[in-house]
């Protein structure tokens, strides 16, 4: 069986286009909270949590933005709560943020169980691709690019929008204040609490895209613990990226497209039923490791990441 | 005076801890009760389950010798300021290190391969887990994304070792399973006709010998100054790296063996059940219940031990799915932090 080269790069590339969106939506939110100070672990927990609403109110109503809308609702709820705990309680971030994973993990299925309990679901509808007709356009455009659904290209609007949020408008410079030296911007009138909860949660509902943004891209139905730590990996994305929004692009691209050439291969080469598959599905997160002595030498956290703030 | 204000200190952490288990609790019986089930048999099969099924008992001791041993390793690190999230990982590196040592280097005569088995699972969690000391020590790379990236790795290999190098050769396509282990290399049991193993008190003897090497020798004031503020410690001439790769190796040394202890004492074999079970967050609550302290731990490790096979009985006792158990655990862990920060705001200077 012969492959022609082309076919092989147009399913990277649009794989690659498909899975970003999912780490783009999520990087953005985190980028912006740790830049504030606070980092939310939590984050695969409300995930889960908005993917498996995103699945039962998409069979309930047949219309996928609805279920956008309600992802993004479940997600801002545990994100407030979560922002309440750690910024106006002062808990430890990393352990709550933990908490509210197991709480998301635990819960989402408890739901989905109860809704569904004999795990038989109507279809699920996802968001129609950007041209209905795509396959009658070139392959390589039609394929890699208007395949995708809109909140694919979305999610690059909002990687340029947060960069320029951080480096441009007042608020983003007091996003990063507030994280960098926390006194110091309250000594300039800064409200700190009141910017890191606003980050926070802003956090937390790019967190509910990113669970809706998975349902129809990544699974078409929902099980337990089926996001399985790709959430977590957010986090590593963007400790590469020191805390830019451009690179955690750049780490989100250049994971998927080591991700897309494994699976791509695995698919050819016939691997696939051979043990051989899952070697290889390592590859991405140890790009993701050995990106570390490379870039992790000059990433610099915020100063104050990890850190609650007491007035006076 | 200062005694009494600690003991007045220690009095209302306790009552929040129980408080925030007792919602937990409350919430898996909300779940339980919704779900149709009867209170009064949630209640028992919570409580009383555990020790009046057969094997449970058996199943307590398992599970606290998974989370008294990952544990302590968790709570060394978090002494010296580490988060080790990655202790699944670690553990399933370790169940598979058994049966990598015992498939390829089956020709030691048996004593020592039943050591080796051992000594070679505890060698794979130090192993997993050098990685990001190596990276926090030299690039001062986090250890919390490096430890979380690495549990998703560690379920890649251990499906990876699963499905070739250790599989059993009359396994199924799809669920590949290892051989079981022969009797011999089982840890025997104390008394023959009880199924509990040597493991047990294997693991409280190791507990008790932390604790005078931990907590009753100057390495615990070292531990905590390079955890309170690495500023110190520099001053006060303490080596910090040194004090991360004792505490993180450890740790990974720990977590391994807890493996090798968990398949040689209770499992016999390994399939793809044993990669999402969570065991490992579990140890970070008991090491945050037990107040980082090495037999602190081990009362946490056994509470939660019981109160995990009580909650697992009592979703299956209303046909709910036992992933109830993880929001319960969430919420408590949730429910303890809060209590910290009640007792901290009460006694803040």
């Amino acid at each position: 069986m012969t492959v022609a080269l082309s076919d092989v790069l147009i399913g990277v590339f649009s794989t690659t286009l498909t899975l970003s969106p999912f780490y783009l939506f999520a990087g953005m939110g985190e980028v912006v909270s740790e830049q504030s100070g606070v980092a939310n672990m939590g984050l695969e927990g409300i995930m889960l949590m908005s993917l498996m609403t995103t699945f039962v109110v998409d069979y309930m109503t047949g219309n996928p933005w609805v279920a956008l809308l309600a992802a993004i609702g479940v997600a801002g709820v545990i994100g407030a709560f979560f922002a309440f705990a750690a910024i106006r309680l002062r808990v430890d971030q990393i352990a709550s943020g933990l908490a509210i994973y197991l709480i998301g993990l635990g819960l989402s299925f408890v739901i989905f169980n109860t809704v569904y309990p004999s795990g038989l679901t109507p279809n699920y509808i996802p968001l129609p691709p950007l041209m209905t007709n795509w396959n009658t356009v070139p392959r390589a455009l039609g394929i890699i690019f208007l395949k995708q659904n809109v909140m694919a290209y979305a999610s690059l609007v909002l990687v340029v929008v947060t960069a320029f949020f951080l480096t441009r408008t007042s608020l983003g410079l007091r996003v990063k204040a507030v994280g960098e030296n926390p006194k110091a911007a309250d000594n300039m009138g800064v409200n700190v609490n009141k910017v890191r909860f606003l980050a926070t949660l802003f956090a937390a509902l790019t967190f509910g895209v990113a669970g809706f943004y998975f349902a129809g891209n990544f699974v078409s139905g929902f099980q337990t613990d089926i996001i399985a730590g790709r959430g977590f990996i957010v986090l590593a994305m963007i400790y590469f990226a020191n805390w830019k929004p451009y690179r955690v692009m750049f780490a989100a691209l250049s994971f998927n497209i080591v991700y897309a050439a494994q699976s791509e291969f695995i698919s050819i080469s016939g691997f696939g039923v051979a043990s051989f598959s899952t070697l290889f599905n390592m590859l991405p997160y140890v790009f993701l490791l050995a990106l570390i002595p490379v870039f992790g030498r000059k990433a610099r956290a915020p100063k104050f990441l990890l850190k609650p703030y007491k007035k006076g | 005076m200062r005694a009494y204000t600690q003991g007045l200190r220690w009095l209302r952490t306790t009552a929040y801890n129980v408080l925030a288990i007792g919602l937990g609790i409350l919430a898996g019986l909300l779940v339980v009760v919704y779900a149709g089930g009867n209170l009064g048999v949630a209640l028992s099969s919570l409580f009383l389950n555990p020790i009046k099924l057969a094997g449970g008992g058996q199943q307590i001791l398992v599970r606290f010798v998974l989370f008294y041993t990952m544990g302590m390793g968790v709570g060394l690190a978090l002494k010296a300021g580490l988060w080790n999230i990655g202790a699944q990982g670690q553990l399933l590196v370790g169940m598979v290190m058994v049966f990598v040592v015992y498939g390829f280097l089956a020709f030691l005569p048996w004593p020592v391969l039943y050591i080796v088995m051992i000594l070679g699972a505890a060698l794979g969690g130090l192993l997993w887990i050098a990685v990001p000391t190596i990276l926090r020590v030299k690039f001062g790379a986090n250890e919390i994304v490096v430890t979380i990236l690495l549990n998703v790795v560690a379920v890649n290999f251990a499906f990876f070792m699963l499905s070739g190098p250790i599989k059993s050769a009359g396994t199924e396509l799809g669920f590949p399973q290892s051989v079981t282990l022969p009797a011999k290399f089982q840890i025997p049991r104390i008394v023959s006709s009880v199924p509990i193993t040597y493991a047990v008190p294997a693991t409280i003897a190791m507990g008790i010998i932390l604790y005078l090497v931990v907590e009753r020798t100057p390495f615990r004031v070292r531990a905590n100054t390079v955890g309170e503020s690495h500023e110190t410690a520099k001053y006060a001439g303490i080596s910090i790296p040194r004090m991360m790769a004792i505490t993180m190796l450890t740790a990974g040394a720990l977590a391994g063996l807890a493996g090798a202890t968990y398949i040689m004492g209770f499992r016999y074999e390994l399939d793809i059940g044993s990669f999402s079970t969570n065991y490992g967050l579990v140890a970070i609550i008991c090491a945050l219940v037990g107040r980082k302290h090495m037999l602190g731990i081990g009362f946490a490790s056994f509470f939660f031990a019981y109160l995990t096979i009580g909650a697992e009985s009592m979703a299956l006792s209303a046909n709910v799915t036992t992933y109830v158990v993880f929001a319960m655990e969430g919420i408590m862990m949730f429910g303890i932090l809060l209590g910290n920060y009640l007792t901290e705001r009460k006694y803040a200077v």
